[in-house]
């Protein structure tokens, strides 16, 4: 059963716009100036390591904490001021999903749904079912699995038929299935017109599952787009697989457009510069000088650009934070 | 704070902690019942040692006892009602849906109120019923009686719950609160009723307050009208739900 989506308003409003947000705890910045749109009816990526203020920023949003700076606006509400009609149309899962362990499944959407409109009641059973949990809903969730309690998560999230779906790290603790599972889900959710603004730090799986993305790192948005945005505005890399690795990484390091020449897993990883020549001119020239110094050359492979690609370069490795 | 889908939710929660409400019918309704019955038995066996299990010397003899059995009661379910939420970390998923925390504390305390309340209420019922059905030959505990000695227990109730709840709201452990909250209706409580140099200021504890709300004796002879009595109940419970509303609502989770 699908659960139809009622009663959305037309508006060009984003999801979620923040504007300048802040969020101090004493003299550590959890958030600092954070500029974020999510348009609406779109899976967004919030991308960040442990610690990058992903968190900080849902709880932040579902009035959860306050912001010692900034404005931000939910579903066209400005926040705190309209708070509880921004939120009645939100379903949110914060860290990991947390019930009443002594309650069944059931009971803990009644009791939830009691904090909800009415009408929330009515969805119970749709929820349970949505995530195939109809079987399993009398049960004490102490006895639930973390995928189960995940999956219950999302049913306690639909209960309000949100317009704004917000997950953080909904991917956690899942198996291979459960992941794939939960990315249909999400898939589906957007199709029927919601948007859902997803945290998580499993950078192949946004780049799966998103349209949009931002990475945060240590408080600060870095970048935000569409996830082929992104991904495009990596460096252009070539993996060369030749003899004398050693030797062809210094010649090659010395021809203008190439910033980088680095053993990688067997072969020679080759980062371009942004106003290097197009491909064919300067593969040709990278082959050229290695054939000029008898280096024999067996392989030449252009790197696809990934978002763990643009994520590794964006942001602040641990060994270099403070 | 009378929002009855919230209230609903809370009984549901309380209720389902089976351990818990078979503590409080032991505590209460189970003590008095057999208190009863091993008094009437040794009453029964030897009548000259031992005098009617009740009557209504047998009830305000109890009384004092059976008043400190309800505060426990209270402190373990309004210290339940108070924290579970929190403890369970479901206050954060609750409070992220918009809903007013004030409307969300409240409904701890109404929803806590609907199960000690009615487990106040059976105490009594056995207790007046044990005054009459052993009184033999005493005399029985009239309507003013019964009525005062039914609010004592009442109001023990709720303010045992309302301290729970407001505490709860306080520090979120429920373990620790229930420590907090028994000692201070065994120990403090009584230690402040002895404290001469308080003076009247002694009318101001809340056990004194019960006291003469349940026309029994005061501690130490202080003397408490009604209307202060029932004033300084109020003040107490509105204090302990006044702290627990404001910690609820600045809380950051």
């Amino acid at each position: 059963m699908i659960i139809a989506m009622t009663h959305l308003p037309v508006t060009d409003s984003p999801a979620v716009e923040t504007r300048g947000l802040g969020k101090r705890f004493g003299a550590r910045a959890a958030l600092d100036g954070v500029d974020l749109v999510v348009p609406r009816g779109c899976a967004f990526g919030f991308l960040g390591a442990n610690g990058a203020g992903k968190t900080t920023l849902i709880r932040l949003l579902l009035g959860l904490a306050q912001p010692t700076a900034g404005t931000m606006r939910v579903l066209g509400h400005e926040l705190p001021a309209g708070r509880a009609q921004a939120l009645s149309r939100v379903g949110a899962i914060i860290e990991e999903p947390r019930f009443h362990p002594h309650l069944s499944g059931r009971e803990n959407l009644e009791v939830h749904a009691a904090a909800r409109d009415r009408a929330a009641f009515g969805r119970i059973d749709a929820s349970l079912q949505r995530v195939g949990l109809t079987a399993r809903a009398g049960d004490k969730v102490k006895s639930y699995s973390l995928g189960m309690r995940q999956r219950l998560g999302v049913a306690r999230c639909l209960l309000t038929d949100p317009e704004l779906l917000i997950l953080d790290e909904p991917l956690n603790g899942l198996d291979p299935a459960g992941i794939l599972e939960m990315r249909r889900l999400i898939r589906d959710l957007v199709d029927e017109g919601r948007s859902v603004l997803l945290s998580s730090h499993l950078l192949d799986e946004v780049e799966k599952t998103c349209d949009y993305a931002a990475i945060v790192d240590q408080g600060r948005v870095v970048a935000q787009g569409a996830i082929g945005e992104l991904v495009e505005g990596g460096p252009r890399v070539v993996d060369i697989v030749c003899h004398d690795a050693l030797q062809a990484a210094v010649l090659l390091a010395a021809i203008p457009g190439v910033t980088q020449a680095t053993d990688h897993e067997g072969s020679l990883r080759v980062t371009l510069a942004p106003d290097a020549p197009v491909d064919h001119e300067i593969v040709t020239a990278m082959l050229r000088r290695l054939l000029d110094h008898d280096i024999a050359v067996e392989r030449v492979a252009p790197v696809a650009s990934s978002l763990e690609d643009r994520f590794l370069t964006m942001t602040t490795r641990l060994e270099d934070r403070s | 704070m009378f929002d009855l889908q919230l209230i609903r939710a809370e009984l549901l929660k309380l209720r389902r902690r089976r351990g818990m409400i078979a503590i409080a019918l032991l505590t209460t309704v189970g003590f008095v019942a057999l208190a009863f019955g091993v008094t009437a038995i040794q009453h029964a066996g030897d009548p000259v040692k031992y005098g009617p299990a009740g009557g209504l010397a047998g009830l305000r003899d109890a009384l004092p006892t059976i008043e400190v059995l309800v505060l426990i009661m209270g402190s373990i379910v309004g210290a339940t009602a108070g924290t579970q939420d929190l403890e369970s970390g479901v206050f954060r998923d609750l409070a992220a849906t918009g809903r007013s925390r004030t409307a969300l504390f409240g409904a701890r305390f109404t929803g806590g109120l609907a199960v000690t309340v009615p487990i106040a209420l059976t105490t009594a019922a056995v207790m007046v019923g044990g005054a009459f059905a052993f009184a033999d030959g005493l005399a029985t505990p009239g309507a003013a009686a019964v009525a005062s000695s039914t609010a004592l227990l009442v109001g023990a109730a709720a303010l045992a719950t309302a301290a729970g709840v407001g505490a709860g709201a306080l520090f979120g452990s429920r373990g620790p609160v229930i420590g907090m909250l028994l000692g201070f209706f065994l120990a403090i409580q009584p230690l402040l009723a002895a404290m001469g140099l308080l003076g009247g200021g002694r009318a101001l504890v809340p056990g004194q307050a019960l006291a003469r709300i349940g026309d029994i004796p005061t501690a130490h002879g202080v003397h408490v009208g009604l209307g202060l009595g029932v004033g300084v109940l109020a003040a107490w419970i509105l204090a302990a739900l006044g702290a627990g509303a404001w910690r609820t609502t600045t809380r950051e989770i």
